[in-house]
């Protein structure tokens, strides 16, 4: 391409979408709020440093280069064995998709109860056409980011999983999300999570890359929909390879009674934005959110968070922690919001950070915006270095300089460890972090 | 100290007790503002060249500039900055020697705020003698105390006289902290600036006395745009206190404001302002527009400034006394009342900005809204890179009354250097209904509980005022929330 045709990376993705929207998935009305979503990222365009949710995440490098947009179509390279990314203990219930698409031969999903759908997103768009009609694109809506337009137009797979009212799925679903290939690569996997009445259920989702050798931009969208008295949890761990960058974003739904954690671990890709939100739209019900990031070499990792308070009774806690070294960058925005009528609503948030190199470096805004009185709320945020007492206590009772520190390091990334419930993916994770702590 | 009692009377009589205004013939400059304007003013002031050119710069930067409305909490109208009087001055002639040239009716209208201009006089009931320059509309009235003051070398006058008198040290030193390029109100009242204070402190002398300064708004539609420039040179200390009122009227008034302080090594400034603007009525009609720009630098070792506001008064209250923390062992502090009610909207907190090694800054501010008010926090802390075991502590509190009124935090942390120490708390809830019972079991009726109780839930910022501040305050608070208990 000659300079003299270089246009802009909004322009860019909005001919893409031109040429690519015939081959979209889904009915009529899909395509309508297709069309829909494109012209409110053509309103909001790429957030620019001047955006206050962007402050602190330069998004435009990102989308310099031109990168080939991958769609419904299964790419060639998928000449991997799935067992490097599947966890012990949760084998059973596998969904994988590659490149955003589902792979039905890597998937494996036996030990379902009866009546759990757990499929490709593009099947749930003519097999469940009604529940899709019902959730899809309600939680997560296309004008209020533009990288929610921009899964919106262009999504064309992902998982499905629907779990019917009084319903108990005993056995975690684990996703597995695969980047791969040599080209420069922009996909948009999307995952709509329907959780019936008195139901309950477990999904993991990994990211990973595998034999990756080009830069890829990953922008998944995940809306959750937590019926009456059911009770969700969604772990994310994300492990991508170093070229890797995952803009994520979740979107849950709760009604009256119901429960839903999240836990969102991040270790490695290049530059990783997660952003949560979750609205809890009925009385007296209950959200946990916990996050872990440990960066280092040039990473970068921004973590949103927006707790929106509708009804009263409801209570909220986040705890995000973060382990910063080498040149890396992290970022906690965390919204508490109550609204009017959400009185006797107790929310919390903390955020705690570790810089462990003197050229890392942390940027927290935690964010209160309360319009009701009759609330507890609070957050605390702190950033510093490895307490010098405790060191010098450890190191007097003989322990090296080295692993004093991994003990403080771990104690500290246990907080949010410990509250996965699931024991094969706890174990997993302390490993993972004490290998990575052990570097 | 006032008694109960005494709240209790101001709390039936009262509205908004300053809003009278007066009839002073006043000499203004016509609606609007360019070029001409902006000469109009500096011909007025009768100043040099290189003031002009520096008004001019900075005019012409901020015809490129925008106002800046997408961040921060607040919603209010377009201003038309063609419909504003830039310029207003009471007609006698302002170089006043003593006070029997100044205008009576000026004299009444500081006397009526409880300002004395007389020398001798000694505020109501106070022990401690305060150096007052009164600013009205644009100008300085008169800066009481000056020859005591020369004695040690102080140096406090209007700014205007500062231009003439001492053209080296506001060279050095105007625009050097808040520079007007910095936001779109800097680099407006740099242009038009019409006055305000200067105040040098030499090396070594600690003011014997408080310093004042005494804002009025008086001619209608026109904004005030004053500029306070504080220096305090090795060693010395300074205690600088601000208050300001207005009349009530229909319409909104802008005030765009500028201080800037400079510390230098192991000098002292502690700033206290009680501001107190016209508010607007019950309906949100009218009320002051404050958006003000105030900075202050430890440029130097062992160098502290520390804020104090409470924030009573205007429609909408824009402002982030700020410090940077420049030389090693600096101390920066900012403590905080900012109460609203009715339609009011506050957008305020601080900037710590920590650059030299060993710093320290301490944030304590206290949010209460009420009404159909908006109160939000909003403070940076910035810890740059070599800024080698820098500490912060920051604690906002937030006290919500009534349920259609809304309080919010937006802490911003930029750390980039590993040896930082940095914490932020921040609460929000509401009066509990058990203190309210306790209080009212002893005798106590609802509202004076409510006053006793954010009297007490403020304590540590108002702690930090000057007495005769403090007494004020205090009922400035039971005023302001008066009747937002039902």
């Amino acid at each position: 391409m000659t300079t003299a045709e270089k246009i802009g990376a909004d322009e860019r993705l909005i001919q893409g979408f031109s040429k690519n929207k015939a081959q979209l998935p889904g009915s009529k009305r899909i395509a309508s709020l297709r069309e829909q979503a494109i012209l409110d990222f053509q309103k909001l365009g790429l957030p620019g440093r001047k955006s206050e949710e962007y402050k602190y995440s330069n998004v435009q490098p990102l989308f310099k280069e031109e990168a080939s947009l991958v769609n419904t179509n299964l790419p060639a390279a998928n000449g991997f064995s799935i067992e490097q990314f599947q966890l012990p203990g949760l084998k059973e219930n596998t969904a994988v998709l590659v490149n955003g698409v589902f792979s039905p031969a890597h998937s494996s999903l036996n030990k379902l109860p009866k009546g759990v759908i757990v499929c490709s997103l593009k099947e749930a768009f003519s097999k469940n056409e009604k529940l899709v009609e019902q959730h899809y694109s309600k939680y997560a809506q296309s004008g209020t980011d533009a990288f929610l337009a921009l899964s919106t137009s262009f999504a064309g797979d992902g998982v499905f999983v629907y779990v019917p009212d009084n319903t108990i799925a005993e056995q975690a679903i684990h996703i597995i999300s695969v980047v791969t290939g040599s080209t420069p690569s922009l996909i948009f996997p999307r995952n709509l999570f329907i959780i019936g009445k008195n139901s309950g259920v477990q999904i993991v989702e990994s990211f990973a890359a595998h034999a990756l050798s080009a830069k890829s931009i990953c922008i998944a969208v995940t809306e959750v929909f937590v019926d009456e008295n059911a009770k969700a949890q969604y772990y994310k761990l994300q492990e991508d390879s170093g070229s890797a960058s995952l803009i994520s974003a979740t979107h849950a739904r709760q009604e009256r009674n119901s429960h839903f954690d999240t836990n969102t671990v991040t270790l490695s890709g290049e530059w990783i934005r997660n952003n949560l939100e979750i609205a809890l739209e009925g009385e007296n019900c209950e959200t946990h959110l916990n996050g872990l990031f440990l960066t280092e070499g040039k990473q970068h990792v921004d973590n949103h968070t927006l707790v929106d308070h509708r009804k009263p009774h409801c209570q909220s806690n986040q705890l995000y922690k973060g382990i910063l070294g080498d040149k890396s960058t992290g970022v906690f925005n965390g919204k508490i919001f109550v609204r009017p009528d959400a009185q006797k609503t107790n929310a919390y948030q903390s955020s705690r950070n570790i810089l462990l190199s003197d050229d890392a470096s942390i940027n927290t805004k935690p964010q209160l915006e309360i319009y009701a009185d009759d609330v507890k709320c609070s957050h605390g945020s702190t950033t510093g270095q490895l307490n010098e007492d405790a060191m010098f206590y450890l190191r007097s009772r003989g322990l090296s300089t080295d692993s004093a520190r991994n003990l403080l390091l771990s104690a500290f990334a246990n907080d949010v460890l410990e509250t996965v419930r699931i024991k094969e993916l706890k174990d997993h994770l302390d490993e993972l972090v004490r290998k990575r702590l052990e570097k | 100290m006032a008694s109960g009692n005494d709240i209790l009377k101001e709390h039936i009589s009262s509205d908004y007790k300053y809003g009278f205004s007066s009839d002073i013939e006043m000499e203004t400059a016509p609606k609007g503002l360019n070029e001409d304007i902006v000469r109009f003013i500096s011909k007025k002031k009768n100043e040099p060249e290189w003031m002009l050119e520096s008004r001019l710069k900075a005019f012409r930067h901020w015809l490129t500039m925008e106002e800046p409305r997408h961040w921060p909490h607040l919603q209010f109208p377009k201003i038309d900055y063609q419909d504003i009087i830039y310029y207003a001055a009471p007609k006698k002639k302002t170089e006043v020697k003593s006070l029997d040239e100044v205008d009576p009716e000026l004299l009444a209208t500081f006397s009526k705020l409880g300002i004395s201009l007389e020398e001798q006089k000694r505020l109501v009931g106070m022990q401690s003698t305060i150096a007052v320059d009164a600013v009205f509309d644009s100008v300085s009235v008169k800066t009481t105390f000056r020859e005591t003051l020369l004695e040690k070398g102080i140096i406090f006058c209007s700014f205007s006289e500062a231009v003439h008198d001492h053209p080296e040290l506001i060279k050095k030193y105007m625009g050097s902290v808040v520079p007007y390029t910095d936001n779109y109100f800097a680099a407006l009242n740099a242009a038009v600036f019409s006055d305000g204070s200067f105040c040098y402190i030499p090396k070594g002398v600690r003011c014997p006395m408080e310093l004042s300064t005494y804002f009025r708004i008086n001619t209608a539609g026109t904004g005030q745009f004053e500029r306070t420039l504080i220096i305090a040179d090795e060693g010395a200390y300074v205690s600088y206190l601000e208050g300001c009122t207005a009349p009530q009227r229909d319409e909104n008034q802008l005030h765009a404001a500028v201080v800037e302080i400079i510390s230098h090594r192991n000098a002292e400034v502690k700033y206290s302002t009680v501001q107190n603007w016209y508010p607007g009525d019950k309906n949100g009609k009218g009320g002051v527009y404050n958006f003000v720009t105030k900075r202050g630098i430890c440029l130097e070792e062992n160098s502290k400034i520390s804020w104090t506001q409470v924030e009573t008064g205007s429609a909408i209250t824009w402002k982030y006394p700020s410090v940077i923390l420049k030389g090693d062992n600096a101390i920066g502090e900012f403590y905080s009342v900012a109460v609203t009610n009715n339609f009011q909207q506050a957008d305020t907190g601080t900037k710590m900005i920590h650059l030299g090694k060993n710093t320290r800054s301490t944030i304590v501010s206290k949010g209460i809204s009420a009404g159909k008010s908006n109160n939000s926090y909003r403070g940076l802390v910035r810890v740059a890179k070599g800024a080698s075991n820098a500490r912060n502590y920051s604690q906002c509190d937030s006290l919500l009354m009534g349920d259609k009124c809304g309080a919010h935090t937006f802490p911003y942390i930029e750390i980039k250097d590993k040896s930082a120490v940095v914490e932020h708390e921040a609460t929000t809830s509401k009066i509990g209904e058990d203190q309210i019972f306790y209080c009212k079991q002893r005798g106590i009726d609802t509202e004076k509980a409510v006053s006793l109780i954010v009297n007490g839930y403020c304590k540590e910022v108002l702690n930090q005022l000057p007495m005769e501040f403090a007494v004020e305050a205090q009922k400035l608070l039971a005023v302001s929330l008066e009747g937002s208990v039902g």
